[in-house]
């Protein structure tokens, strides 16, 4: 398997993000491996067959050297879906169509599909116009519930908005000058809460 | 007042008051750890965080605990007096003698700022191990030739008495000198007696204990504004408990606007960060609350207004109706939010009030009272009045399960100025604390359950009452207390209420069937606002053997069995009579 | 589809927010290396058979191994995810782990635990002078010697550094060395107090 700098073997999120489908068409047998496909009943995959695949194994199975499968776009990335991010980035669910959707649209990009470029390019403008939105809301939902703000992002833009939070929060306690408290450790108050559900659950 | 204070090559420091034999002194030992055990009001609260900002200056190491009662004052003692040597007391252990009840190791040393009074006097004349933090002049102690002989005269007492079991031919001709001598003395017993009798007879409060230590500080240099708002609360605290009389409250304002205006005098207002603390002395509307409520209803919980139109009678709230008309403020305004009033209205209020105030009897002291306000950030200004309730009925909450030492931390989150939400919540709880007073005040009129027993006035909260568990709490009671006496007079035919004290049970416990109990001064005695019901409930309590509880530090209350309710009121009767 | 209960290890880290470790899922572990192996026989088996002679099997070999590389990411990224969480512990629980976390780890984590354990305390004995530096204490930059603490939960008896003893009781407030209430801040005993 080969990786890219930027991936991290061990990365939690990559691994979830490399497991997204996508179509695939059967072009040379794969005998013995039937069973991969649950619509039908035949031992082998014979060519024409349409199968979802994961990210990672339509990767090894579909490149300039061999090319045991076609790949086709999952339709989230196709003309029709890119056409509604160009109207209106801000107001589609990233979430719905993701998790992942743009590091999954990257690794697409390995494929070298026809569209591949126009896809490059519609990630980079969706990110741009939903980022000052992203950033906003991060920077000013102090001591509020952010579940409603955080429901249409993608888990990428999930961990910008969070770490937006986090800087916005630290900002405000230095302000206030709580930085210099001591605090229990998160893991011991988790750990704390934690015993006191099943404690309160017991009863 | 006689404080001086010296700084001494050991970093000890003195503070002195100098009488005939006492000598009243802090040492600030640099090197012990301090215990300091604090009672349950908003004044000790406020002096021992004074305090703690003191010994953090100087990096002194303490521990802090708070103490319901003197049960709790020795169980706190016994288990973190390890090591310590030195224990300051604030607001307890005044009125008892502090080492005979705690025993404790010779070289411990006691400090005690209590505002309780009368002072044992053997914490008085204890001079090694007990030293008083108090203004001198608050002190009239008797004599010590009075109250203590000297060891000779004790021995030769001794010998005499024993004269009897031994008799060993003494020198006959100093039988007329020791027949002499042993009148003299039975003579110098009664006095004492009734030297001791008139010193204990009623218990008062001297001056707070917040405003004492931040003299403290003052004297050390190491005053703030932070630390004067807590004095002022710490005598705001004083007043709306009933503690201290009137005259003494306007004379603490007086030395504390001092320090207010030494405080905060710049010209250039604007060019201090709004953060900072800035505390403004000025006539206050004694309305609880009232800015955090309407105005009308604030009107209707406090109580001098409240007694004066005799707002829970149809025709009082009549009357409360013409005087706002009379004034020339709108119903609708005064009953929605004073924070949303008209602000043309709300600027003028108190200069209407004052105008209008003599057509209807209304008195400048029932009105207005000198107080103080704070300000910071961008934040309406909190008046000291308020806060103080707000921390009072924090104290005394005991929501979701909190013990009383929860509540205690609660309380002091709320005079921390920069928690707001705390504050918010005391406010909120403080409302509530008034509602339930106002509510169960109605109750005793209307059902005329203020009766008079002869000598006193008593009432008794039915047990299962709504709102009963406000009233197990002694600062709440007190209030409620107050009203009641208030408005009965207010409605009494009987001129001769006025002259009367009362005492005022409610249910504590009902599982064990407890009461708590307690009595209150006549209106008629409230320039002097001197307690007689400590001696007396002590008194009837020995006489009937009822089974009582004289545990809180203030002796006007006490707690008492259910059952021996009766006989212990026909001795408290027939002793009062 | 393949790899599925590796993903499915994977996800439960996902799932186990804010510190804590899920129970060590040793059935899944086992039934993922079972996966594994029947690949491999099969692959070995196809390889032999092309070897042999026989055509058209290479894709099959392709996917399983794709498969194969796969189920290994996954298992050592879970196993990876767990031990720098079981590391962090370290310094946040301090070098004794409560019995329930302790209760979720596998034995061989335990033990690189302890080994953990020390390496570190070696390490700060090494470092700072003859009576080393504790490196778990100041994790923010000090500011004064003394902090205000109040005592969260009866904790009981506390002896000072300089022998004296402070009962920590619940709601009790002290002024103490910095140095010495710090780790009791951070495991939750007491509560540092700032105005």
């Amino acid at each position: 398997m080969t990786l890219k700098a930027s991936e991290n073997y061990f990365d939690i999120d990559d691994i979830l993000a490399s497991n997204e489908r996508i179509p695939c068409r059967v072009e040379l047998p794969i005998y013995r491996l039937g069973y991969l496909d649950s619509s039908h009943e035949s031992e082998h995959l014979l060519p024409g067959t349409k199968i979802e695949f994961p990210y990672w194994l339509g990767r090894a199975v579909c490149s300039k050297k061999r090319h045991i499968v076609g790949v086709d776009l999952p339709k989230q990335y196709r003309e029709g879906y890119r056409e509604i991010l160009s109207a209106d980035a801000t107001v589609v669910d990233l979430h719905k169509l993701g998790p992942y959707y743009y590091s999954f649209g990257t690794k697409l990009l390995h494929f070298e599909h026809v569209a591949s470029a126009d896809i490059a390019k519609s990630l980079v403008k969706t990110f741009q116009n939903r980022f000052r939105k992203i950033m906003d809301s991060s920077q000013n939902a102090y001591n509020e519930d952010t579940s409603k703000l955080t429901e249409n992002l993608d888990e990428a833009e999930r961990s910008l908005f969070h770490s937006g939070q986090l800087g916005l929060h630290d900002f405000q306690r230095w302000e206030t000058r709580k930085t210099d408290k001591l605090t229990t450790s998160n893991m011991v108050r988790n750990h704390r809460k934690r015993k006191r559900n099943v404690l309160n659950d017991g009863q | 007042m006689n404080m001086s204070l010296f700084l001494s090559v050991e970093n000890l420091v003195f503070i002195m008051a100098t009488t005939k034999r006492v000598v009243v002194k802090v040492i600030w030992n640099m090197k012990k750890r301090v215990l300091v055990l604090v009672a349950f009001d908003v004044d000790a609260m406020c002096a021992c965080k004074v305090l703690q900002s003191l010994f953090q200056c100087d990096q002194i190491l303490y521990t802090i605990v708070p103490v319901v009662g003197k049960e709790d004052l020795e169980r706190a003692y016994l288990e973190n007096s390890e090591g310590v040597k030195h224990v300051i007391m604030i607001n307890c252990g005044a009125n008892f003698d502090i080492v005979e009840t705690l025993q404790p190791l010779e070289n411990v040393k006691f400090y005690i700022c209590d505002s309780h009074r009368p002072v044992d006097i053997h914490n008085v004349y204890n001079a090694v191990q007990v030293k008083l933090l108090m203004k001198e002049t608050e002190l009239s102690v008797p004599e010590y030739d009075l109250l203590f002989r000297d060891e000779e005269s004790e021995d030769e007492s001794g010998n005499d008495s024993d004269s009897s079991d031994r008799p060993v031919p003494k020198k006959k001709r100093f039988d007329d000198e020791a027949i002499e001598r042993r009148r003299e003395r039975r003579l110098w017993e009664e006095n004492r007696n009734k030297v001791l009798f008139d010193y204990n007879q009623f218990s008062s409060f001297g001056s707070s204990a917040a405003l004492l230590l931040f003299e403290l500080a003052w004297k050390m240099s190491k005053d703030s504004n932070d630390l004067l708002w807590l004095a002022i609360i710490g005598v705001t605290d004083q007043l709306l408990h009933y503690k201290t009389p009137r005259e003494k409250y306007i004379e603490d304002v007086m030395a504390l606007q001092s320090h207010v205006s030494r405080h905060n005098h710049r010209d250039d207002v604007d060019i201090i960060s709004i953060n900072c603390l800035k505390i403004m002395y000025d006539d206050e509307m004694n309305l609880s609350l009232y800015r955090h409520w309407s105005l009308f209803d604030s009107i209707c919980h406090s109580i001098n207004m409240a007694c004066k139109f005799k707002v829970w009678t149809l025709k009082g709230q009549k009357r409360l109706h013409e005087f706002l008309a009379e004034m020339g403020l709108p119903l609708t305004q005064c009953k929605q939010k004073y924070s949303s009033m008209d602000s043309s209205l709300k600027g003028n209020i108190k200069n209407i009030i004052k105008e209008q105030m003599p057509k209807y009897g209304l008195e400048d002291e029932d009105v207005i009272v000198p107080s103080f306000f704070a300000q910071y950030g961008f934040r309406n200004k909190l008046c000291a009045m308020d806060i103080t309730l707000a921390c009072a009925s924090i104290l005394e909450s005991f929501e979701n399960g909190n013990t009383g030492t929860d509540s205690f931390l609660l309380a002091l989150d709320v005079l921390d100025r920069s928690n707001v939400n705390a504050k918010e919540k005391g406010i909120e709880m403080a409302r509530k604390q008034l509602q339930a007073i106002i509510k169960q005040v109605q109750i005793f009129l209307d059902m005329h359950q203020v009766i008079s027993a002869g000598p006193f006035l008593y009432a008794f909260i039915q047990e299962g009452t709504p709102d009963v568990k406000f009233f197990a709490h002694p600062q709440c009671l007190m209030r409620l207390a107050r009203f009641t006496l208030e408005a009965h007079c207010s409605v009494s035919r009987n001129k001769r209420s006025k002259t009367l004290p009362l005492v005022l049970g409610a249910p504590l416990d009902r599982e064990q069937g407890t009461l708590l109990v307690i009595g209150i001064p006549p209106l008629s005695l409230d320039e002097e606002r001197k307690n007689f019901f400590g001696k007396a409930f002590e008194q009837a309590a020995s006489s009937t053997n009822a089974r009582t509880l004289h545990d809180k530090f203030d002796t006007f209350i006490m707690e008492m069995k259910t059952d021996d309710r009766s006989k212990f009121f026909d001795a408290l009767i027939s002793l009062l009579q | 589809m393949l790899a599925e209960k590796a993903l499915d290890l994977i996800r439960e880290l996902e799932r186990s927010v804010g510190g804590s470790l899920p129970p060590y899922n040793e059935d899944r572990v086992r039934q993922v290396l079972e996966e594994m192996r029947v690949l491999c026989e099969q692959n070995q088996k196809d390889v032999s058979a092309t070897v042999a002679g026989e055509s058209g099997l290479f894709s099959g070999v392709q996917v399983r191994h794709a498969a194969l590389e796969r189920n290994k990411r996954c298992l050592l990224a879970y196993l990876y995810n767990r031990i720098e969480q079981i590391k962090k512990m370290r310094w946040e629980f301090g070098s004794v782990l409560p019995t329930e976390v302790k209760y979720n780890l596998c034995e061989q984590e335990v033990q690189w635990f302890g080994r953990y354990n020390k390496l570190l305390a070696n390490y700060m004995r090494s470092i700072g002078g003859c009576g080393g530096l504790d490196l778990t204490q100041d994790m923010k930059p000090p500011k004064t010697l003394y902090v205000e603490v109040r005592c969260l939960v009866d904790h009981g008896e506390f002896e000072t550094q300089d022998g004296n003893v402070i009962v920590l009781k619940k709601n009790s407030q002290h002024f103490l060395l910095r140095s010495e209430c710090e780790h009791l801040i951070r495991q939750g005993i007491l509560e540092h107090i700032v105005h």
